[in-house]
């Protein structure tokens, strides 16, 4: 083309490489656009959302069940709160957090009773959710957790999806007022509605271990140095997740050698259930089945100071017996 | 392609796809009891070299006359049909060495170093006679396995990291690399397993026949031998993987595999030195003492060297332990990890438990359940936790380090290992104190301590404690069941 020692360029060839040139740059410095963090932050903390429906003030803030069939009783509470069509709406995505901590047997009582749980799945479906999620992070093997504690075979037959912990996306969340770095599990902070199902059992720290201490289970690494400020850390969780619905099993409890319990010693069978959307209240009821004073609790303290709820067990409706 | 190479590569797939598929139920624990060990249980080397260490051929391994027997009538059909590592190497020099017809004939010649096998068989029979087991590290199923789960699993998605696993995997990568120059190179000059099987083969009923009328001396016939056991002039028997290669290749029809009961001439021996071969027995002798006298290991129980629970006493289990990572990929929390320096140079890869890595899960016996050749003992998850009555099985002891200790160090309140600690009791109780708070009133606290009698060592609470990097309770082997002399309280009897 041309003479290389003596170069000469046509208007029409400087004209094609000055275009060139700027398309070039025009694609470098958008894709820098693009992609430019602006944040000092890199890692964006997803907010808790707020899973509340709102109520009548007329509505029960809790209400009691006893009898010998868990799912019986929950089937009773749940109706006596409304029905579950007055918490989940059709389409939505409910995400059920039992308590699948330990690898025990559900006689054992360290895990939340599978009845239980299987019917609050199936109340969810038949009020219209599109998918009930069932999820929890075990302390020990998930695999073995979700298998003997029962839950894994039962909500799935009721038509939940199980997620064990090896499949769970974990994501940075905006926990303000614990510790920094902890994530939590991203279905949840996906759910529409999120029920929180724990199991009464004796702790030796926080006395007992009930709603608020069942959002352990969400969080990942690091969830184990909050027990070093464990009372106003479970207040603070009781703050930052607001459950749709808290339903507190005392099928079987667990009066000593909790949370992990092992000897049928120690197992009390209670046939009691109560459910409510007052986490304080459900929490200061399950207290109540170990035969702890709510007062005597300082979790349940911190929780009512911050306005969680009340803990007042003149306001849980005993339903009695069936 | 013939129809006898489309049979075999039909059975070599079949059992590839098998072995990798027992070991991925393993890495996701499937609750089946599925035969996960019955590629080892089948291994006549791991049943001999056990045998011959420990006096006794521990259960599963009987199955081991099975492959004797196939052996004996058919030759190496386990070399050439169902080893998975033979089938590995075929491939990678399948895929990385298009050979001119000259080379081939070239590679597929028998040389006279492929006799290292046998003395390399001599010596690790030797050694397990004079009491230490080192087969397994060159055992071609043990090695495949352990460098799958050591080297490959932590790469998948989910798959746990395994220190020291490069070890195992560098030692597959560089026999599948090799075999790009020569085929089989590991089968043809290394393998332990292959030079016994041709012991056995030697006596084979059926062998590769030729019709020497027939033959031209074309040489096709070892265009694509995989044993390189000149099926042209007097068969090396014993070289043979019996791919039935040879059969097709001929022109002439001149071979044939078939039933032979007499033998015009014996088939010729490894080519061994008598020399090297008394060399290499002396020196095998010596290695058993040299590795417990310098190697270190085995004469002082160890305060890390955690073992599985139901292992047996240390010599015993390294009289066992082939080294398979099975037990390691079968640990639902990825505690047990091989052994680099942990158990000397003897119990190099053998499993430890890391409780850093992860705990024994109370009442789960899958590591005893898949081990092949029982140096971890079956245990029923009753026995295991004591629920039978009599004490449970315990692998060391816990024990709190109270200058990391948040309530004993910082004052501050924390119970994770408490709260953990699957014992009925809890090993782990509290005992209430008034710590002293820099610049204020003194706090009251529950101090944790460990019921040494209680404890079974699970590490649960070694692994969840949250004081970063070091744990501030950690797990030693004293109190282990295993060991009688390696106790802490004079009351206790091992269970």
């Amino acid at each position: 083309m041309t003479d290389p020692y003596a170069p000469r360029i046509t208007r029409r060839e400087a004209a094609l490489r000055l275009s060139a040139a700027a398309v070039a740059a025009a694609a470098v410095g958008g894709g820098a656009m693009v992609f430019h963090d602006r944040r000092t932050v890199s890692a964006a903390a997803v907010p808790v959302p707020d899973w509340r429906v709102p109520l009548p003030d007329s509505a029960p803030r809790a209400v009691a069940a006893r009898g010998s069939d868990p799912a019986a009783n929950v089937r009773r509470a749940v109706s006596a709160l409304g029905g579950m069509e007055s918490f989940v709406r059709r389409g939505e995505v409910v995400l059920i957090k039992p308590n699948i901590g330990w690898d025990r047997l559900p006689e054992q009582a360290a895990n939340t009773d599978p009845h239980v749980v299987a019917e609050l799945v199936r109340l969810c479906l038949a009020a219209g959710a599109r998918k009930v999620i069932v999820t929890d992070i075990s302390c020990n093997d998930p695999r073995r957790c979700f298998a003997r504690s029962g839950i894994g075979a039962a909500a799935a037959a009721a038509g939940a999806e199980v997620v064990e912990a090896q499949r769970l996306r974990m994501v940075p969340a905006a926990l303000p007022g614990l510790s920094a770095g902890l994530e939590v599990i991203e279905d949840v902070l996906r759910a529409d509605r999120v029920i929180n199902v724990p199991v009464v059992k004796h702790h030796s720290l926080s006395k007992v271990t009930l709603g608020m201490k069942n959002w352990f289970g969400v969080m990942g690494k690091g969830r184990n140095r909050l027990h070093q400020d464990i009372d106003r850390a479970l207040a603070e969780l009781g703050a930052t997740f607001r459950p749709t619905l808290t339903v507190v099993d005392a099928t079987r409890v667990l009066v000593a050698n909790g949370p992990v319990g092992g000897s049928l010693a120690d197992v009390r069978a209670v046939g009691a259930l109560a459910a409510g959307v007052d986490p304080v209240l459900c929490d200061a009821w399950g207290a109540a089945q170990l035969g702890l004073a709510p007062g005597s609790l300082p979790f349940i303290a911190e929780a009512e100071k911050r306005g969680l709820g009340l803990a007042d067990l003149a306001l849980v409706r005993e339903l009695g017996t069936a | 392609m013939s129809w006898t190479t489309r049979i075999r590569t039909v059975y070599q797939a079949f059992f590839l796809v098998v072995f990798l598929w027992l070991l991925g139920r393993l890495a996701v624990g499937d609750p089946r009891a599925l035969p996960y060990s019955a590629f080892l249980h089948g291994d006549p080397l791991s049943a001999i070299g056990v045998t011959l260490a420990a006096g006794t051929i521990p259960g599963a391994l009987i199955w081991a006359l099975v492959l004797i027997a196939l052996t004996l009538v058919f030759g190496r059909v386990f070399c050439g049909w169902i080893c998975p590592l033979g089938t590995l190497q075929q491939l990678s020099s399948w895929l990385f060495s298009p050979r001119s017809q000259r080379e081939s004939l070239q590679v597929n010649r028998y040389r006279r170093w492929y006799a290292l096998k046998t003395y390399i068989l001599a010596a690790l029979l030797v050694a397990a006679l004079a009491g230490t087991l080192q087969s397994g590290l060159l055992d071609p199923l043990s090695l495949t396995a352990r460098a799958l789960a050591s080297g490959l699993w932590p790469l998948l998605p989910g798959g746990r990291p395994v220190p020291g696993g490069w070890l195992a995997a560098l030692l597959l990568l560089v026999t599948l690399v090799a075999s790009r120059w020569i085929p089989r190179v590991f089968c043809r000059g290394f393998c332990p397993l292959g030079a016994l099987l041709g012991v056995f083969s030697r006596f084979a009923i059926f062998r590769i026949h030729r019709v020497s009328d027939a033959c031209n001396n074309c040489k096709l016939c070892a265009f694509a031998c995989q044993g390189a056991d000149e099926p042209l002039g007097n068969h090396r028997v014993s070289e043979c993987h019996v791919c039935l290669n040879c059969l097709p290749g001929c022109p002439e029809n001149a071979m044939s595999y078939r039933a032979l009961p007499a033998l015009p001439a014996p088939p010729p021996k490894p080519d061994l030195s008598r020399r090297y071969l008394f060399g290499t027995l002396l020196g095998a002798f010596a290695v058993a003492p040299l590795l417990r006298a310098t190697g270190g290991g085995r004469q002082a129980a160890r305060s890390r060297l955690i073992r599985p629970p139901g292992a047996l006493g240390e010599s015993e289990f390294l009289q066992r332990c082939v080294k398979c990572s099975l037990c390691q990929q079968a640990c639902p929390t990825g505690a047990l990890q091989p052994a680099i320096a942990q158990a000397g140079v003897e119990g190099f890869w053998s499993p430890v438990l890391v409780p850093r890595r992860g705990w024994c899960e109370f009442a789960c016996t899958r590591c005893g359940e898949v081990c092949p050749t029982q140096a971890i003992s079956r245990l029923t998850a009753v026995r295991k936790t004591g629920y039978d009555g009599k004490p449970p099985v315990s692998i060391g002891t816990a024990f709190i380090d109270r200058g990391r200790c948040l309530p004993w160090a910082m004052s501050t309140p924390c119970i994770v290992c408490e709260e953990m600690c699957p014992t009925d009791p809890k090993a782990i109780w509290f005992e209430v104190a008034d710590e002293p708070v820099r610049d204020g009133a003194a706090r009251r606290l529950q101090r944790p301590r460990v019921d040494a009698a209680k404890c079974v060592g699970c590490g649960i609470c070694e692994n969840k404690c949250p004081v970063g990097e070091e744990a501030a309770i950690r797990v030693a082997s004293v109190g282990e069941s295993r060991d009688p002399l390696n106790r802490l309280l004079a009351g206790e009897s091992p269970s």
